[in-house]
């Protein structure tokens, strides 16, 4: 799964502590630098490697410390606090309240999946029989409609939009009072895609927020991004109150690394997980699971809360 | 006591241990400017080979020397060893009877049908009669986008200011269907009707995903395409790498022939979103060798430029 070759240089990395004989500066720093250089490969955010290098090396004092095996123990603590930080902001995330309209809107980069991740999001809670429905706010890119339109037809999901509309927030606005009124309980709102350098898209994505009053705002964020994201992430949660992160594109290749940074800087979970382009490529993520899964470890929970 | 003129007196042959503090300083600035870590570290040895040995000059320190090699070595990366002329080109086929014909692939959502479409509309200006074959028979809503860029480009360059020519025409057989199949049709279509030029736009594909990359080896060898472009966007990290290597690795592995057309170009998109994070404009030329033969740097038609390779070096070093 994602970042599972990461995981893999980590834990080796992590071996080297219990193989030395003596442990030292200098077994520290090897460590260290291996395991940075993993997560720079995988993408995550040169800054935030830098600062986990340091509060592990802040942690650890050579002088202070008592024999080999609790130096040990506090090194691999210290770096398993350092990699559940990358992973987990300690919020918890939103949950849908059943029998009451859930709004639930969607921002992102340009292509990033949000429009399909909507009809993902949209079909797993149908499944789960509450009344889902997505609204198609994006009057800009060509054929964002008819995409909507045939995923929802596709997937029996109730759908609203506009041909001839070109204010997204009119169509936000009216879809998701319509649904309302219709007694719907998911209600998805898709936007177009957006980004920093142009003020008059964020302006436009703070305009819709503030008409449909989002119960929710997932930031979608695509697992091939490297080192552009937390800027962008950054300014979308200044702009909009992001509640959510969703990585697209886990199928393939990529490790996601460049997008965990979207953690950091909206202070959000990532609550899903994309693995491919059909309907059903949706799998909830589960922060602690994740990063014992990534380092190959079942105990971590008992190391981290100490 | 003449450690101190160490600096600045330069008889002293460099070691690769005298550089590393700066290399070790480059080779993060490198990586926080989003290229691949590993085309960093190489680039960095690279300068590092060069380097050794060398004596440096009276006024040189070992920082700006390392540095104006390693920028030497950017410049040099994106300068194409290879100039692709597609208006030249298309002149060439338009002799020979027969339209010129270009493939865009890529993995999902980087831009390939926004990015045709600009090019289309930049084909037009230049007087060119385009079709434009809607081969991504997948993704819901890829053939009305097509279309409606379509209507959009048309309504831009109506026919009366070109001779009573419509300049752009779409050919699509709707959903579902093999690429390979309408691409082919449609340059049938386009060679009987005397189109200028083809665009094929295809579905988006991850590069490990061995059924997709086979469809568009397939699409690229039963047609022959004049270029086949690769879009990327700029946004992407270490991926830029390995989706290079696995699409060129596909094209060759999957075409069964000794002279297999593999990527010729690259369009580097979202430009305009990544500030001065330019790396994988080096990330993308240092895998393949190939030109940057567009950038794409917003999402109207007009937002398409030539690479610039001394404002992405100086973006770089910044
Ligand atoms: N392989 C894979 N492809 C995905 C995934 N999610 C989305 N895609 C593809 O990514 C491309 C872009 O997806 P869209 O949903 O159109 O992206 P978007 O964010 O709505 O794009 P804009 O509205 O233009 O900003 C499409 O080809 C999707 O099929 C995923 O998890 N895996
Ligand atoms: N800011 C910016 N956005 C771009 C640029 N090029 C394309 N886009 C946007 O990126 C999104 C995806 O573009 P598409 O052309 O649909 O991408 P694609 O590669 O054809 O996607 P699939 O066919 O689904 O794989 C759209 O919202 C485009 O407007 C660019 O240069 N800059
Ligand atoms: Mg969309
Ligand atoms: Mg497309």
């Amino acid at each position: 799964m994602v970042l599972a070759d990461l995981g893999r240089k980590i834990t080796t990395a992590l071996q080297s502590l219990s193989k030395a004989t003596i442990i030292n500066e200098e077994v520290l720093n090897g460590m260290l630098k291996e395991i940075c250089a993993a997560l720079l490969e995988a993408d995550v955010n040169i800054r935030l490697v830098k600062k986990l290098r340091e509060n592990v090396r802040a942690v650890i004092d050579f002088d202070e410390m008592a024999g080999g095996l609790n130096k040990r123990k506090m090194i691999q603590s210290a770096v398993f606090k350092e990699l559940v930080k990358l992973v987990d902001p300690g919020v918890k995330p939103f949950q849908p309240l059943k029998g009451k309209p859930n709004v639930i809107m969607f921002v992102g980069l340009q292509g990033s999946g949000k429009t399909t991740t909507c009809t993902k999001l949209a079909y797993h809670y149908q499944k789960k029989n509450w009344k889902s429905c997505l609204v198609c706010a994006d009057t800009f890119r060509a054929g964002a409609y008819d995409q909507v339109k045939q995923n929802c037809t596709k997937a029996r999901i109730p759908f609203y939009g506009s041909y001839t509309e070109v204010d997204p927030v009119v169509i936000a606005q009216d879809g998701v009072n319509m649904f309302k009124k219709e007694g719907f309980e998911i209600i998805i709102v898709d936007t177009s895609g957006r980004h920093k350098q142009e003020e008059s898209l964020f302006e436009e994505m703070l305009a819709v927020s503030n008409a449909v009053q989002p119960d929710n705002i997932i930031f979608v964020m695509d697992a091939t991004i490297g080192q552009a994201c937390e800027s962008q992430a950054r300014a979308f949660k200044e702009k909009v109150d992001v509640g959510s992160v969703i990585i697209t594109k886990l199928d393939g290749h990529a490790k996601g690394g460049g997008a965990l940074s979207a953690v950091a800087a909206t202070n959000s979970p990532i609550i899903y997980i994309g693995t491919g382009e059909h309907i059903d490529d949706l799998e909830p993520f589960k922060t602690k699971p994740f990063v014992s899964k990534l380092l190959g470890m079942g105990d971590i929970e008992g190391l981290i809360d100490k | 006591m003449f450690s101190i003129f160490k600096g600045l007196v330069g008889s002293k042959n460099l070691t690769s241990a005298d550089m590393q503090p700066t290399l070790d300083k480059m080779k993060d600035h490198l990586i926080s400017k989003n290229v691949a870590a590993d085309i960093a570290i190489k680039l960095c040895d690279s300068v590092a080979k060069k380097l050794e040995g060398k004596v440096l000059g009276t006024f040189e320190t070992i920082a700006s020397t390392v540095k104006t090699t390693l920028m030497d070595s950017l410049v040099q990366i994106l300068s194409p060893k290879r100039r692709v002329d597609i208006l030249r080109d298309c002149m060439e086929a338009q002799k020979a009877g027969r339209p010129y014909v270009m493939t865009f692939c890529g993995v999902n959502g980087v831009g390939k049908s926004t990015n045709l479409a600009k090019i289309c509309f930049w084909l037009i200006e230049n007087n060119m009669r385009v079709l434009i074959a809607a081969c991504d028979t997948f993704r819901a809503g890829a053939v009305e986008q097509l279309r409606t860029h379509t209507r959009h480009l048309n309504a831009l360059h109506p026919a009366e200011r070109h001779e009573g020519n419509q300049m752009v025409q779409l050919y699509e057989k709707g959903y579902g269907k093999d690429a390979a199949g309408i691409a082919m049709e449609a340059i049938k279509y386009a060679t009987d009707l005397r189109f200028d030029i083809v665009l094929i736009d295809t579905a988006g594909r991850m590069q490990d995903n061995e059924p997709l990359m086979r469809a568009l080896t397939k699409l690229i060898k039963v047609n022959e395409p004049d270029l086949v472009l690769f879009v990327g966007e700029a946004l992407v990290g270490n991926e830029a790498v390995d989706q290079l290597v696995k699409f060129n690795q596909a094209l060759a592995d999957y075409s069964s022939s000794s002279t297999p057309h593999l990527i010729d170009g690259i369009v580097l998109t979202k430009f305009d979103t990544i500030d001065d994070k330019v790396g994988a404009a080096i990330s993308m030329t240092y895998i393949t060798g190939q030109p940057i033969v567009f950038v794409g740097t917003g999402q109207t038609y007009t937002d398409l430029k030539a690479l610039n390779a001394k404002a992405v070096v100086h973006s770089l070093m910044k």
